[in-house]
């Protein structure tokens, strides 16, 4: 997908949505690397919920890989200038 | 309609679920051409005279290297690693021990009603694999789950239509999360494809993005 800033210095706006009954950060939006991994924004999650595990989601439909790249998730399924993130405190399993 | 209802709260119907499965298995053959294919397992004649098709979706044949493993305990895999191997039968192919052949399927549940994705593995050999060793072919995510919740999270049970012992990942909490990927899309149509990449998660097996776009 075409995009107008060079993607290797590019910056997301990511915005953290809690769904359910997880608890609502003080600060629901941050920026990150596009080269960042997924898995930073599910770490840092779980490191300001104090838990494990979190269902993390995108755009209400699926659930990325933490390998994924922020960029790729960004050009994917970015809306108005940022990368809204889901999460919820459900357990994938038990 | 009965099936937009049914979505709501994370689980579908039957019939719901075969469009499902063909919906996810075309448009994973479209996108993943490098990967073995979804396939429909008609189980329809099972039942005689009762015209309700049945059946599951079946991939077959998924290679998982062991490199894994080499990463997360170099100390013990140098323990049983035998420096001389002269009793063994001599394979054709050098690297039948690299790795393992993984079957997967997904049937559906009538009592949770949700999609349960059942498993198979074995060496290049035909061994069949335990769960001991199918840990060391997850991620190490899922291992960690593996240690924290074992009963809950992948069991043995009969395959409900080989009746032989599979292994399963448990499905007491699908619908939960399903309810979350669905709270937008109340489609049943997507159902399979966002729940692959919840289930997908466990053996590092991903999606790619342009099949999530709707």
């Amino acid at each position: 997908m075409a995009s107008d800033s060079p993607i290797a210095s590019r910056k997301v706006v990511v915005h953290l949505r809690a769904t359910g009954d997880a608890p609502i950060l003080k600060q629901a939006k941050f920026k990150i690397a596009g080269t960042d991994r997924f898995s930073k924004v599910i770490d840092f999650l779980c490191r300001q919920l104090h838990r494990e595990t979190l269902f993390v989601y995108v755009n209400s439909a699926f659930s990325p890989s933490p390998d994924e790249l922020v960029n790729d998730l960004y050009d994917n399924f970015g809306f108005d200038g940022k990368l809204v993130v889901n999460y919820a405190c459900s357990m994938a399993w038990g | 309609m009965a099936s937009d209802q049914a979505t709501l709260d994370g689980s579908l119907s039957s019939t719901d679920f075969q469009n499902s499965a063909n919906a996810f298995a075309q448009k994973w053959n479209e996108f993943n051409s490098g990967f073995p294919e979804w396939s429909w397992i008609d189980c329809s004649s099972r039942l005689g005279f009762h015209r309700v098709t049945e059946g599951y979706l079946s991939l077959q044949h998924v290679f998982f290297p062991r490199s894994i493993e080499e990463e997360h305990d170099e100390g013990n895999s140098n323990d049983h690693q035998e420096p001389f191997d002269t009793a063994t039968l001599v394979q054709s192919n050098n690297d039948s021990n690299d790795g393992d052949w993984y079957d997967f399927h997904v049937v559906y549940s009538s009592s949770y009603r949700v999609p349960v994705l059942y498993f198979h593995a074995q060496t290049s050999d035909g061994q069949p694999l335990n769960v001991g060793e199918i840990e060391k072919n997850l991620p190490t995510k899922s291992s960690d789950v593996l240690m924290d919740s074992k009963w809950t999270f992948i069991t043995q049970q009969e395959h409900p239509y080989l009746n032989r012992p599979w292994y399963m990942l448990h499905p007491c909490g699908t619908s939960e999360w399903m309810k979350l990927l669905l709270a937008d899309h109340n489609s049943t149509d997507r159902y399979l494809v966002s729940w692959f990449t919840v289930v997908g998660q466990v053996f590092g097996l991903k999606l790619p993005l342009e099949m999530l776009k709707s």
